[in-house]
């Protein structure tokens, strides 16, 4: 066997109460690929960014040529050799390709300016790598700004190329890579392996993962459970790891009910805009539709068209009206409500209190016009119980709260106003178990009382525990509509993940 | 009540506002030490109403700043100094002495501080031009428009009704201006705690994007508050002619840093979405007795700037920790 | 072949636009320049040119090197409000020291002490905004208070005299017939042009551009950004000596107007105000821009009562010009 660059033992981190990675284990060998799998949420990004000095760990160890290291920031790491690429790219848009991969790196003539020519010269030869894979309107002078995605994460990769690391980490450097330029970054991969890097590849398409990688090591929750070697495996065994014990559980809330006899209340033909690429479905009065897939194939951008917060063209039919909502306001005054992804950002008045917060949509109902304080107090003190909040007072900052009780209250807000249909935009990220199983509780409550809900989740269990029928986004559309027994674990991530290989889950589950 | 631990355990914090009249009453007593300070009761509390009277304008002024400060946005009203000289203005011209015109020309002041704020919330929304800098050009042609129409030339006279309010004790020992700025004081404290334009105001101050999602017009918000800022200005304008009985073209500019630094003294959020009108009443009373105690020791008007200047370095300093100023 | 020129002609314009934003400021040069010179009743006699030239360059100097100093600051992502008041500090300084020939080893000093000042308040507002991480607006509008009162309590009342062999010399020093003000513009043009193609050029379009990316590939971002608002302390304090010579007084508000025709000058030079886009020469010809249409008015012999309106108004179509082209744009759209 190898020798090992670099490698890390248990890995810990938390953000907040949040155990994002508990024991992140791996070994990087020179000259081998190795793959990071895991499905949503299993701690890989977390892993790699605190290798790389973006995150600062809580615990464990990192081993670098032998000796223990811990990088404070992206330049520490860096400089040691140690590069990533990211999805969220680290480009400049205002500078041309040429600067952009040799920026704080640049060649320079004998008196000290920036060699220009050198710099176009060298990029084009980077660019060649990835020949015939273009539009021609990539060169080393254009603009990033003007470059479309695939072409941006080229150019990111070859930044992360020219300056030779010695450790290459790609996170999800494929996902927005078409088929041609995925071999191009290949054939890029072998070229430093046969040059004895380190690499490591995370990737959630299958396929991928047995052309390029020689191991792969799997992450489940936050843990290390597997390593297999490539050519030993297989993608069930994979998907099996990744999946663990669970494969085959069903529903524990309710019984799964059935809608066929229901008319739809929301009709959605062709939606389209920049992340949606034509997607339709339709759901039933008081179902609760889950929305699946890998993060950022659309699902919440599909959830803000939905409440009003993004242009786009189709048709949206809610309780028999066509829908045009310009603004938010309009699609709220017709019952819709939407529970957004990042609270700190957008769900919540950080600075102002648990009161102020559960209000914000419903100051009109308390116009007199001076705001009846009083009824205002005890509505909130009401919907507080009911939510089992746990707070000071409702004049507390919502800032005091913990992550649970702070989703609460996003949750409160629009309970007050008793929605018809109830968007949720992943909404326990970040939540501890207790305040989960609450939320799920709650969730069937309303279901029982009429209330539509459509619901996108990043995790895959609470998919398949909650919803009666979970539609699978990838790529600005809707890859699979699962229902009844087609709703399993190994479904979710098969068809999550694109896999391609002929087994029968694909067959059976893909409706017409 | 199920919940026994929710016992009031307030942890001992000091607001700001408390803070900045503490800092007042101190500052008061302080110049009462000095020489030509007060040395009895009635001195002391002729010295204090003269101080409140004086603190009153600024705190007028400062009260559309309050709303434009606190929707956020790097949010801030600097065309203000010459609207209150623009509403001084049309009142001293066009009342000229005549009581009946009180309500017609105070509505013309409203108006055209209104349209004004207008064009400034129209450039910050729609033309994304910062709010200091439009407000700074639109400062510009204000002033520029009332050289044009006045030619440099300007008389009139204000109503004797408007004298007796605001100029005159109304009763023995309390000047009436003291009256007019408690209504006022009440009126902004009730549109900012009990009106939903309040709560929506500080919603857009603290987070844009949360407060669009919870149905919140942000744009027709913020071009609203810069016209409310912008009709009181002129109102105060209006007000401040009121007690000098004679206006000027640059009448209103010495008021407009120090109506900026007293919201900021009263705990009110530079970055927005937090703050009070108490606390700029409490800042604006900070900042007369800092100018009466430099003028009594007879120190230079320069020098006010700076420490002005250095005051709201140090606040945004401190106050700066809090990580929603940061970028 | 026509059409091949055509196109070459073409690339040459579209390279200009794209690479430098240089493309609509040299327009309204070009078009400002022709009015004002159309303007002029006496173009045709000999030496008209060349004294309207001297004479606008001089009167020009000060404006141009704030602009120069705001479009530094704007391209790193930031905004100098304090640039007029540091000016006017300088301007304070000169009038009340320079008042004799006969000392020039204390008047240097003095041209020293005024450059040390707008370095160092310069790196005062760069340490606040950039080291502390606070809103440059507001910042430098309060560093600038404590700046215009240091002017104010240094000389309360306009008044100083500088000697008259120094604004002379401000005044018709030439050096091949080129007047002394259009050299100091050319070598700041140079010295820009000579960092451009630097690391540090490079460094400060990323920094601008987008910080946080700039962060994680190595530039040192806090760094570059506090070097910015030192340039324009220096070049304001720059603009102050300049400013003294042309007037040969002092004046405690000296700068006041300078800080908003900085930002207008770098806007009409096609500096975005959202950092990272843009380039000093073309700030140099926003600021030729902005005293050509200020010369145009003048000459237009408008009544006096509408200078004001009409220089404010001025300011505020420039600053609104990118905004509405942008809402015309998506309005297209």
């Amino acid at each position: 066997m190898k020798s090992i660059v670099l490698c890390t033992e248990n890995i810990e981190k938390r953000f907040g109460g949040v155990i994002a990675l508990k024991d992140g284990s791996i070994e990087i060998r020179p000259g081998e690929v190795l793959a990071l799998v895991g499905s949503n949420g299993s701690g890989k990004s977390t892993l790699t960014k605190v290798i790389t000095g973006v995150l600062s760990s809580d615990g464990g160890t990192i081993t670098y040529h032998d000796k223990p290291v811990s990088y404070s920031n992206p330049m520490a790491a860096q400089r040691a050799g140690i590069m990533a690429v990211y999805q969220e790219l680290s480009l400049i848009p205002s500078l041309t390709v040429a600067q952009n991969i040799w920026l704080a790196n640049e060649p320079k003539t004998r008196f000290g300016s920036i060699d220009s020519k050198t710099m176009n010269a060298e990029t084009a030869k980077l660019l060649t790598l990835f020949e015939g894979t273009f539009q021609p309107s990539l060169h080393p002078e254009a603009y990033v700004r003007d470059l479309p995605l695939d072409e941006r994460q080229i150019v990111e990769i070859l930044k992360a190329y020219s300056r030779k690391p010695e450790v290459l980490i790609l996170d999800e450097a494929t996902a927005s890579l078409d088929s041609k330029q995925v071999n191009c970054l290949f054939d890029l991969i072998q070229l430093l392996k046969s040059e004895d890097k380190g690499l490591v590849f995370v990737s959630h398409r299958m396929d991928e993962i047995f052309r390029i990688a020689d191991r792969a090591v799997i992450l489940r929750n936050g843990k290390t459970v597997g390593e297999v070697l490539i050519a030993d495996s297989n993608e069930d065994e994979i998907v099996h790891l990744m999946v663990g014990s669970n494969v085959g559980l069903t529903r524990e809330l309710g019984g799964r009910m059935t809608f066929s006899a229901q008319e739809s209340v929301l009709i959605v033909e062709d939606l389209e805009n920049e992340q949606l690429n034509g997607v339709s479905f339709n759901i039933k009065q008081g179902e609760l539709v889950g929305i699946g897939g890998l993060r950022g194939q659309g699902q919440s951008s599909l959830l803000h068209t939905l409440f009003g917060n993004s242009h786009y063209t189709g048709k949206i039919t809610l309780f028999d009206e066509t829908l045009s909502f310009d603004h938010p306001k309009e699609a709220i005054e017709h019952g819709v409500a939407l529970i957004p992804g990042d609270r700190a950002t957008e769900g919540l008045l950080l600075l102002r209190s648990i009161f102020e917060n559960f209000h914000l949509p419903n100051w009109a109902k308390y116009c007199r016009p001076l705001l009846k304080m009083k009824s205002a107090h005890s509505d909130a003190e009401e919907m507080g119980k009911q939510l089992n909040l746990i707070m000071e007072s409702l004049d507390a900052p919502v800032s005091s709260l913990s992550g649970g009780n702070a989703q609460k209250v996003v949750i409160g807000k629009w309970l007050l106003r008793e929605p018809k249909l109830l968007l949720l935009d992943d909404p326990t990220k970040g939540v501890d178990v207790g305040t989960k199983s609450e939320f799920y509780k709650l969730l069937v409550k309303l279901q029982e009382n009429g209330t539509t809900i459509l619901f996108y989740s990043s995790d895959e269990q609470e998919l398949l525990d909650l919803c009666e029928r979970v539609l699978v986004m990838q790529d600005g559309k809707v890859k699979a509509d699962l229902s009844g027994d087609n709703l399993t674990e190994a479904n979710l991530v098969f068809h999550s993940m694109g896999a391609t290989n002929n087994n029968n889950h694909h067959e059976e589950s893909t409706h017409a | 009540m199920n919940d026994t631990n929710i016992q009031n355990k307030k942890r001992f914090t000091i607001s700001p506002p408390v803070t900045a009249l503490i800092i007042a009453l101190v500052l008061f007593l302080l110049s009462g030490l000095l020489p030509n300070g007060f040395n009895d009761w009635a001195s002391a509390l002729r010295q204090a109403m003269n101080i409140l009277r004086l603190a009153s304008f600024i705190a007028i002024i400062g009260a559309g700043q309050t709303l434009v400060i606190i929707s956020g946005g790097e949010g801030i009203d600097l065309s203000a100094g010459s609207l209150v000289s623009v509403g001084a203005l049309i009142t001293y011209i066009l009342i000229n002495g005549n009581n009946n015109l009180i309500l017609p020309v105070l509505l013309l002041v409203l108006l055209t501080g209104a349209f004004v704020g207008l064009l400034n919330g129209l450039g910050i929304m729609h033309l994304k031009i910062s709010p200091f800098v439009m407000t700074l050009g639109m400062s510009g042609v204000v002033q520029g428009t009332v050289i044009l129409l006045t030619k440099g030339y300007y008389d009139g006279k204000v109503a004797p009704i408007m004298t007796q309010i605001i100029a005159r004790d109304l009763v023995p020992g309390i000047p009436g201006m003291i009256f007019v700025w408690i209504i006022i004081g009440i009126l902004m404290t009730l549109l900012l705690e009990r009106t939903r334009y309040g709560k929506e105001l500080f919603a857009i101050g603290v987070n844009r994007v949360t407060a669009r999602l919870s149905g919140v017009r942000v744009t027709r918000m913020v071009v609203l508050t810069y016209v409310i800022a912008g009709a009181l200005a002129a109102f105060a304008g209006f007000l401040l002619v009121g007690y000098t009985q004679n206006a000027g073209p640059n009448l209103g500019n010495q008021y407009l840093f120090p109506s900026i630094i007293a919201v900021a003294i009263g705990g009110t959020q530079m970055s927005g979405g937090k703050g009070s009108y108490f606390g700029t009443i409490a800042g604006a009373i900070v900042i007369q007795l800092i100018t009466s105690l430099l003028t009594t020791m007879q120190l230079p008007q320069a020098l006010q700037q700076i420490i002005f200047g250095s005051l709201l370095l140090g606040i945004l300093v401190v106050y700066g920790r809090d990580k929603s100023l940061r970028a | 072949m026509p059409e091949q020129n055509k196109s070459k002609i073409a690339l040459w314009w579209r390279n200009l636009n794209v690479k430098h934003s240089l493309g609509l400021s040299l327009i309204l040069l070009v078009l400002t320049t022709v009015l004002y010179f159309a303007l002029q009743p006496n173009l045709f006699k000999s030496g008209t040119v060349s004294h309207l030239l001297t004479s606008n360059f001089r009167t020009w100097l000060p404006v141009i090197l704030v602009t120069v100093g705001q479009a530094i600051v704007i391209l790193g992502g930031g905004l100098d409000l304090s640039n007029g008041a540091i000016v006017s500090v300088g301007n304070v300084i000169l009038a009340l020291t320079v008042t004799t020939v006969d000392e020039p080893g204390k008047n240097i000093l003095m041209v020293l002490v005024v450059i040390a000042f707008g370095i160092a308040a310069g790196f005062l507002n760069g340490f606040f905004t950039a080291y502390l991480g606070l809103q440059p607006v507001i910042i430098t509008f309060a560093s600038s208070f404590v700046y215009s009162g240091l002017a104010l309590l240094l000389l309360p009342s306009p008044g100083g005299n500088i000697p008259r062999e120094y604004t002379t010399f401000y005044r018709s020093t030439q050096f091949l017939g080129i007047p002394l003000a259009l050299i100091v513009i050319v070598l700041i043009a140079l010295i820009w042009t000579f960092f451009r193609r630097r690391k540090y050029g490079q460094f400060l379009f990323a920094v601008g551009g987008n910080d946080k990316a700039a962060y994680t590939t190595g530039v040192p971002v806090t760094w570059v950004k506090i070097s910015t608002y030192v340039i324009s302390g220096f070049l304001a304090s720059l603009a102050a000596i300049s400013y003294t010579l042309l007037t040969g007084s002092g004046l405690s508000s000296s700068g006041d107007d300078m800080t908003l025709a900085s930002v207008t000058g770098a806007v009409l030079g096609g500096i975005s105000m959202s950092g990272g886009a843009g380039s000093v020469l073309g700030a140099i010809f926003g600021g030729i821009v902005l005293g050509n249409i200020r010369n145009i008015i003048s000459t237009l012999k408008l009544n006096s009562w509408w200078r004001t309106l009409v220089n404010a108004l001025l300011i505020v179509l420039v600053l609104a010009g990118p905004g509405l082209i942008n809402l015309l744009r998506r309005k297209k759209k």
